[in-house]
């Protein structure tokens, strides 16, 4: 049920057109395409570091908008189509998210027994592609750039899945209820300490 | 200029689970024997139950000679081998049958067959491809009295399955006919243990209690095992452990026949103009030593005994002793261990007191006791759920999926589930290949400036299908006992350095493809022999060593039965 | 959030002779009485009065590489509601035996991997890594965990997955190895994980009261068995 699809990215400012490849997950019966952007992320371009291990590796804020009437919830996973054993390698999982909620804000807590932001309560995590229950930013290796895709999936039900589901066990449990999608893509790369000077 | 020492009958190398073996039926006849072991003497005082000591710092193995000689491994001839993380035997007297699992099997007689009885069954061409499988000399009839032999003077507890062909269905329904009952009643099992022996039942398979070389009540002078959980890969403290250093040689020794010298690293076997062994040099310290003798049996364990085989070179045999024909080395095997699968439980298993001998065995799945006629592999795996728990292995369990492994998060995760989690011990039956063999590393050496043991090979196919059919049925067992998670290991092909080690000085009629006859006696030096599961050409989904000193009990026989053809 | 100022638990040194066991008194760290030691120190709980995060360095560590490492022991298994911490337990006297002990070879890692996690908290959250607040400490622990700080160039040598996992597995030994190496003091380890301790006979009878969850543990170390001491006690 999976097909590969491809979108053209254009990177603003620079007029290049970037393809960005992208395993569509969703049924066949054509749900709508929203719009996925964040204050601090455009696709195409650098994430900035804090989402990163070259930085505070804390969860970006992402905005949607243009929902499909009948949201009830929303998941989403943040996935690198270029890594993994097979791909994508997972880098977050959130879900149960409430239908009425615009986005997501920045750091958002890790540990479960933090609770969520208010409009968010009972979003939980599922376990990345480390088995982790929260976000965890880029590490590509060594100089590669690499792109990430933030997916936002609109559900016709609150389905109230149990934590800790990978990517697989999620994509089953809300198989025949997408009735939306919505993507934005960043690149990262690595910026290592000792590329701007010896750090004591 | 080594010092010469005078003339034994013979002269034993390696005083470990086979050799050890090997010396009470020689002793007994009336032989002077040499038994030369690279390591010390052990005993209880040096065992106490420290999980640091026996399973992180590697007690008593990584002081000794088996720590410098690790072998190299890689998976194919196009690669460079790396040295292997540790040597998983240890020298003393008693070797690794010191602190090893203990569990102490019959093979089955598919076993000793496995060509004849899968041509006859399915063809010919189920035979996997690349495979040099044989058939053993003889079948398991012929080794059942030396089973027996050994179980007796080892101590051997268990639950006979068949005896002499009535079933006994508290037993392995599977096994190859025995003479008579174990010597001792099987070690107790925990609630857990019934449990799963319950749920294979309701599976419809056949579970019974495995044999272990642990006393299970007192035995020979020595007290039943206590189970105080330090077992594994930890030596006994009550000497309920039936190590040879307990069992076999201080009865050798008794007879005044057999003398032990240890700290001798053996470095060579010397021969004479005719092929004729006449004798080893071994070093204690800075001195060297001649021991001349008669027989040179050697039980350095698998790697080791092909090992001292290609560094005795001399104008007769210019590729390594007895190896004119080119066979030392190869059909080596050694058991998949890997693919592992494990569970959590909603329920404490009270495995603290345990040990890896203890345990519910499943053989349905083994060899050819179930109809292979609609899979694409032959052999099969034993199934065998043990009850063994130590703290902090216990306290770095996987979490399966549930978050961190550290943390305060964690705290509460491990309050309740330290005794939740369990792991199946899976030996799945494996063939010898034509590309999978042992030689010496070209580069790497020990401490001496002797090449080391290069292992060349990989799982194959055949290997890693049963690996998968075994992990189905590993889970299947699982979720009948009631497991909330099962999580399975990937299928894995490297081979590496392994303590179930079979072949490079195979046993057989056919003297172009095997290196020793059907007594264990070199096809090309009829005074060489060789003890343990180097002379093995199928592993069965068992452990090696009760088989491995069965065989050696026989070869020392044949010697004494032959002693005129053989030493003279 | 700031640190963790750790106080100095001003503790006798009879008291620590006390608690160490069969450790015996060549095992303790000197720790330098000040001002607080007082008859109140001596009235704390057991628990409080382990011997707990030395006050000076350890003898394989600098002082500076010590804190460091202290912090983060303190995360791995923190002291919270549900008892004692790695740092009670002693994981740190542990670690600083086995360097001088069986683990010398570790003590190069232990010195770059220290200082390259104090590079990456520095680089990464903007401060030391002793200055972060726990969920920081947390977040920088976990990139080190799954190796992605390897790749911010703060000098790890190989994977910083290496370090940590060696760090966590010396704490786990000197959290719930015997006593006898310098850690799981007070045996509050074997408490956390219910173990219900060293025994040199289980009977079927008391196999069958731990199945019924009756078995009182037993709190002694092997070498509390005089089949395993050697020599003389002092």
């Amino acid at each position: 049920m999976s097909q590969l699809t491809q979108i053209p990215v254009r990177v603003a400012g620079i007029g290049i057109l970037a393809t960005c490849i992208v395993t569509a997950e969703i049924d066949a019966q054509s749900p709508t395409t929203f719009i996925v952007e964040s204050p601090t992320m455009t696709t195409g371009e650098m994430m900035p570091r804090d989402y990163s291990p070259d930085g505070r590796n804390m969860s970006p804020p992402l905005r949607w908008r243009g929902l499909p009437e009948g949201t009830r919830q929303i998941a989403v996973i943040c996935q690198d189509h270029g890594a993994g054993n097979p791909p994508p390698w997972v880098h977050w999982i959130i879900y149960n998210i409430s239908g009425t909620a615009d986005g997501l804000p920045t750091g958002l807590p890790f540990d479960s027994s933090e609770p969520m932001p208010r409009g968010l309560e009972g979003a939980v995590h599922g376990n990345n592609g480390w088995g982790l229950p929260m976000y965890r930013g880029p590490a590509p290796p060594g100089n590669s750039l690499h792109h990430y895709d933030f997916a936002v999936f609109a559900l016709d039900e609150e389905l109230n899945l149990p934590p800790g589901l990978d990517r697989e066990e999620l994509l089953e449990a809300i198989d025949g209820h997408v009735i939306g999608r919505g993507d934005m893509v960043p690149i990262y790369r690595r910026q290592r300490a000792d590329s701007v000077s010896t750090v004591n | 200029m080594p010092t010469q020492l005078k003339t034994t009958d013979v002269v034993i190398v390696g005083m470990g689970a086979a050799g050890g073996v090997a010396a009470l039926p020689l002793a007994e006849a009336g032989l002077e024997v040499v038994g030369l072991e690279a390591g010390t003497w052990l005993d209880r005082r040096d065992f106490a139950p420290d999980e640091i000591r026996n399973n992180y710092r590697d007690w008593p193995m990584l002081v000794n000679k088996c720590e410098d000689e690790r072998p190299t491994s890689r998976a194919t001839s196009a690669q460079t081998a790396n040295r292997v993380g540790s040597h998983p035997m240890m020298n003393a007297v008693g070797g690794t049958s010191i602190h090893y699992w203990a569990q102490s099997w019959r093979l089955n007689p598919w076993d000793f067959k496995v060509v004849s009885e899968t041509t006859g069954r399915y063809g010919r061409g189920r035979i996997p491809a690349g495979s040099t499988v044989e058939d053993w000399p003889f079948g398991y009839d012929e080794l059942e009295p030396y089973y027996d032999l050994v179980e007796r003077a080892v101590g051997v507890s268990g639950q006979a399955g068949n005896i002499r062909g009535q079933l006994d269905a508290r037993g392995n329904k599977f096994e190859g006919p025995r003479d008579r009952e174990f010597p001792m009643p099987p070690l107790r099992w925990t609630a857990f243990n019934e449990r799963m022996a319950d749920s294979a039942r309701s599976l419809g398979w056949h579970p019974f209690p495995g044999p272990a070389a642990v006393n299970s009540e007192n035995y020979d002078g020595r007290r039943g095992c206590v189970y105080h959980g330090f077992c594994n890969k930890g030596g006994c403290p009550v000497d309920a452990k039936n190590a040879t250093h307990l069992t076999t040689i201080p009865k050798a020794l008794d007879t005044g026949n057999l003398r032990v010298v240890t700290r001798a690293h053996v470095t060579k076997i010397e021969v004479d103009g005719e092929g004729r062994a006449t004798g080893v040099n071994y070093v204690v310290g800075n001195n060297e030593y001649f021991q001349p003798a008669r027989v040179v049996l050697i039980g350095c364990y698998t790697y080791e005994n092909v090992r001292l085989l290609l560094l005795s070179k001399s104008r007769v045999y210019p590729d390594g002793f007895s190896n004119n024909h080119g066979q030392v080395g190869r059909h080596y095997l050694s058991h998949h261990q890997g693919a592992g699968v494990s569970a959590l439980f909603p329920y404490d298993l009270d495995a603290w007191y345990g040990l890896p001998a203890q345990g519910v065995a499943v053989d349905d799945w083994a060899d050819d006791n179930f109809d292979h006629s609609d899979l694409n592999f032959i052999g099969g795996g034993n199934l065998w759920a043990m009850s063994d728990r130590r703290p902090i292995s216990a306290a770095g369990m996987s979490t399966y999926g549930r978050g961190r492994n550290w943390g305060s998060g964690w705290k509460r995760f491990i309050a309740e589930n330290a005794d939740r989690s369990h792991g199946f011990y899976i030996q799945k039956s494996t063939l010898p290949y034509e590309d999978n063999y042992l030689d010496l590393d070209p580069t790497d050496t020990d401490r001496l400036g002797m090449p080391v043991i290069r292992i060349t090979g990989q799982f194959k196919e055949n290997e890693l299908r049963i690996a998968k059919f075994i992990q189905d049925r590993a889970e299947e067992w699982y979720l009948e006992a009631g497991a909330i998670e099962v999580s399975r290991g990937g299928l894995g092909n490297s081979m590496g350095a392994s303590t179930h080690a079979y072949g490079g000085t195979r046993m057989g009629d056919n003297r172009e493809t095997n290196v020793v006859d059907s007594w264990g006696f070199s096809h090309e030096a009829p005074n060489l022999g060789v003890l343990g599961a180097s002379v093995m050409g199928t592993s069965g989904a068992r452990n090696p060593t009760l088989t491995s000193q069965a065989l050696s009990w026989r070869t020392a026989q044949h010697l004494v039965d032959a002693w005129r053809d053989i030493a003279e | 959030m700031a640190e963790k100022p750790r106080e100095e638990k001003g503790i006798s040194r009879r008291d620590m002779l006390k608690t160490a066991g069969a450790a015996g008194a060549a095992a303790l760290i000197p720790v330098p009485l000040d001002a607080s030691t007082t008859v109140g120190a001596l009235e704390k709980t057991s628990t409080e009065l382990l011997a707990a995060a030395p006050a000076g360095p350890l003898m394989n560590l600098t002082a500076h590489e010590t804190e460091i490492l202290s912090a983060m022991v303190d995360r791995l298994i923190p002291s919270d509601e549900m008892g004692p911490g790695a740092l009670d337990a002693g994981a740190l006297r542990y670690i600083d035996r086995a360097l001088s002990e069986a683990e010398s070879d570790a003590a190069e890692a232990y010195r770059n991997g220290l200082t390259a996690l104090d590079r990456y908290s520095e680089y990464s959250r903007g401060k030391p890594f002793t200055e972060l607040g726990d969920k920081e400490q947390d977040s920088v622990l976990i990139d080190l965990q799954t190796g992605s700080a390897t790749g911010a160039g703060v000098g790890f040598v190989g994977s910083s997955g290496a370090f940590f996992n060696m760090v966590k597995s010396h704490t786990w030994q000197g959290v719930f190895g015997d006593p006898q190496y310098g850690g799981n003091v007070n045996f509050t380890g074997w408490d956390l994980i219910n173990y219900p301790g060293v025994r040199m006979r289980v009977s079927r009878e008391e196999q069958r009261r731990l199945e019924e969850d009756q078995l009182e543990p037993v709190r002694r170390s092997a070498y509390d068995f005089e089949q395993f001491q050697a020599g003389e006690e002092d």
